[in-house]
């Protein structure tokens, strides 16, 4: 800021008119004196060696008022009725203040009183006379605003210190809090303007369009500032950028060069496939766990279009872990036994991987779902959840008719998935009858003693293939799916009626099936044995709790 | 006849935008502004202002802005104290009314310049009183014109002057 006394000498010549030295020796000459009061100005032209007195009289005339009440003031000086205006250096186009002294003085004593009165009450509490005129304080406003200074209150700490430089950000987020200064914000079309038409803004624009595009499109916009917020992104990006800019420049604040059109271009693709990935399944995360192995499926088509999208491989790579966690879950919720899920992820982990690669459905698929009651409570979940969407697939209530296509393919890559992974959980469970047994033996105590007894004739019969195959189809599923089901029924219904039925269960166990080409070895009448023993009275009732406990 | 008693005359120079505008000017009006003007005349231990309810007096340094930024020495005076306060009630019925104000023609500087003027016969600095056409000069400024013609600013902590009946 330019000091200003320095220019005090320069100011007393401002009022003088440029053509002094021409007059100044000419006495007697009539000047012309602009004669200021009241708000309005008055030329008069007088000669130079008039008194102030007849001046006044003049004026007096002129203002229609007596001579005592007036009071001429030229240079901060008062003048005396006995001087000239020359001895006084009242020049050509000099102005002369004129104050027109009121006829009642008392009035001027009034005024001088009430300022002696307020004074030293001022004086004294200046700052609580401040602040108590509330009238004028915006509540919580304590920084001042730039354009619209409504009121102005800053903190009185902080004045003492006379400190303009102002570089602290907590002192701009205050100015932001400022309503005035948010209004001014909100004001799009104002900061479109005031933005577009800077003259660095034109020339960044110019240097590159795509600053212009990001402007000009409202999403693009926003999206590109959602991503600057995130500053795990931003991190991201930069070490994408800098071991891509290593061999060029080796300073790390060069790889920041290339963010403005960078940037644009991953928060670009990676809005595009969170769009196709929110397009194409409707829930990822929740519900159904298996979509979300069938995201990955979808990702990895778009994978070919965009170019070198860091966000997506990531969420690509994270994505096959997630069915594993549900099926983590899932099993251990049946399983109940934290070292059991200690257990399974070291196994359950090779699934994506065997879903990755073609798996023969023939060896593999171990879906048992006799064995679910009997054994693993989880299995039924999954298999619950598989059996409405099989269910629904038709009818496709809750699906987008563009999507339905897809959706049909995913179901039936659904189940087959499904199945490999019980098929899976099997094999671990098959391989590791400890385990098994402390599953069975959690779930079911009451079926402990038989349950074991019964064992091993299942784990041999789920062993063989046809059996196997036999149950991996979806119709098989849904057909035992609907006798556990009628079982759970029955059991609420009439317990009673429970013993009456095992006969027609176990004549339809040895009955031989179509595709089964060893009727013998059907493990029907060895559900039905467990369930309807008549040693284990509650064998039905306790399977409830399980089936309720994962039904959909 | 003893000379007649002189009295300093100061220029309280405030920054509304407490440093911003020296920081924000350049970028928001494409010219470097050092700050937003605010100014008070001090004479005869008070300090006066004109705002938007008109001329007011106080303290000096006694309004919420606190202390100026700067102090400018503008002379001294003989102009009593009873003479001013007569000035100034002519000004506030006449240039310095309450309604007068007008953010870029008629405002606090502009009346400060006067009254430095008349106590004096100096003006104020000149980079105060051009201010406005600065700002205006600005496409910023031209834009924001409509928006400011409204702002009124009045810093809290005076006493009215020269109103009769001390209206406000």
């Amino acid at each position: 800021m330019p000091h200003v006394i320095s220019r005090m000498p320069r100011m007393a010549q401002d009022g003088c008119p440029s053509g002094l030295p021409a007059n100044k020796n000419i006495s007697s000459s009539v000047t012309r004196v602009i004669v200021k009061t009241a708000g309005k100005q008055e030329d008069f032209m007088i000669a130079d060696d008039t008194l102030v007195r007849q001046f006044k009289e003049k004026l007096s005339t002129h203002f229609k008022c007596q001579m005592d009440q007036l009071v001429l003031v030229f240079m901060g000086r008062l003048l005396k009725d006995h001087d000239t205006l020359s001895q006084r250096g009242i020049l050509d186009g000099h102005t002369i203040h004129l104050v027109i002294k009121s006829k009642c003085s008392s009035r001027s004593l009034a005024h001088s009183s009430r300022n002696l009165l307020t004074k030293e009450p001022c004086h004294r509490d200046r700052n609580t006379e401040g602040n108590s005129n509330g009238v004028y304080q915006p509540a919580g406003v304590s920084h001042t605003p730039v354009e619209s200074a409504l009121l102005v209150e800053p903190d009185a700490p902080k004045m003492h210190t006379q400190d303009l430089e102002v570089d602290s950000p907590e002192y701009t987020a205050q100015i932001l809090q400022n309503p005035s200064i948010q209004q001014l914000l909100s004001n799009t079309d104002l900061m479109r303007q005031f933005i577009s038409e800077h003259p660095d803004m034109q020339q960044l624009m110019q240097q590159s369009p795509e600053v212009s595009h990001i402007l000009d499109n409202s999403e693009i916009l926003w999206q590109t500032l959602e991503l600057a917020r995130n500053l795990a992104m931003i991190q991201e990006i930069m070490q994408i950028e800098q071991p891509e800019q290593n061999l060029e420049h080796p300073l790390a604040h060069t790889g920041l060069e290339t963010m403005p059109g960078g940037d644009n271009a991953l928060g670009q693709s990676y809005v595009d496939c969170n769009d196709q990935m929110l397009n194409s399944s409707q829930d990822p995360f929740g519900g159904n766990p298996f979509t979300a192995l069938l995201e990955g499926q979808v990702l990895e088509q778009v994978q070919s279009s965009p170019p070198s999208p860091t966000p997506p491989q990531e969420r690509r790579d994270r994505l096959p872990q997630l069915p594993t966690t549900r099926v983590i879950y899932t099993s251990s919720r049946g399983l109940s036994s934290i070292t059991s899920a200690n257990v399974t992820p070291n196994r359950v982990t090779h699934t994506p991987s065997a879903y990755a690669t073609a798996i023969p459905a023939k060896c593999r698929s171990h879906t048992c779902p006799i064995q679910q009651p009997a054994g693993v409570p989880a299995l039924p979940s999954i298999e619950l959840t598989q059996q409405p969407q099989a269910e629904d697939k038709d009818g496709t209530i809750s699906l987008d008719s563009s999507d339905q296509k897809l959706e049909d393919d995913l179901q039936a890559s659904d189940e087959q998935s499904s199945s490999q992974i019980t098929g899976n959980m099997m094999q671990l469970l098959l391989s590791n009858p400890y385990l098994a047994a402390q599953v069975m033996f959690l779930s079911m105590s009451q079926l402990s003693e038989e349950c074991r007894q019964q064992l091993p004739p299942f784990l041999q019969q789920t062993q063989l293939p046809d059996v196997l195959i036999a149950l991996a189809s979806p119709k098989a599923s849904r057909a035992i799916l609907q006798i556990e089901q009628g079982l759970q029924l029955l059991a609420t219904e009439a317990p009673v009626v429970l013993p009456w039925v095992a006969p027609y269960l176990w004549g339809l166990g040895w009955l031989p099936a179509p595709s089964c080409s060893h009727p013998d070895t059907c493990p029907g009448p060895g559900m039905c044995q467990i369930l309807l023993n008549p040693k284990i009275p509650n064998a039905a009732t306790s399977l409830e709790p399980s089936c309720r406990r994962y039904s959909p | 006849m003893e000379p007649p008693n002189l009295y300093p005359v100061k220029l309280y120079v405030y920054d509304l935008s407490k440093g911003l505008a020296r920081r924000l000017s350049p970028i928001m009006l494409g010219k470097q502004l050092e700050g937003i003007w605010h100014t008070s005349i001090v004479v005869h231990k008070d300090e006066f202002y004109f705002g938007s309810s008109g001329i007011s007096s106080c303290p000096p340094g006694g309004t919420l802005l606190g202390p100026p930024d700067s102090v400018v020495d503008v002379g001294s005076t003989e102009v009593t104290e009873e003479l001013f306060q007569e000035y100034l009630s002519s000004l506030g019925e006449s240039l310095f009314r309450r309604e007068a104000y007008d953010v870029f023609e008629n405002n606090c500087n502009t009346f400060t310049n006067e009254v430095a003027q008349f106590l004096t016969g100096r003006k104020i600095p000149s980079y105060i009183t051009d201010l406005p056409s600065e700002i205006l000069s600005t496409p910023f400024g031209q834009a924001l014109r409509p928006f400011l013609v409204s702002v009124q600013i009045q810093p809290p902590g005076g006493s009215p002057v020269g109103r009769p009946n001390g209206q406000s």
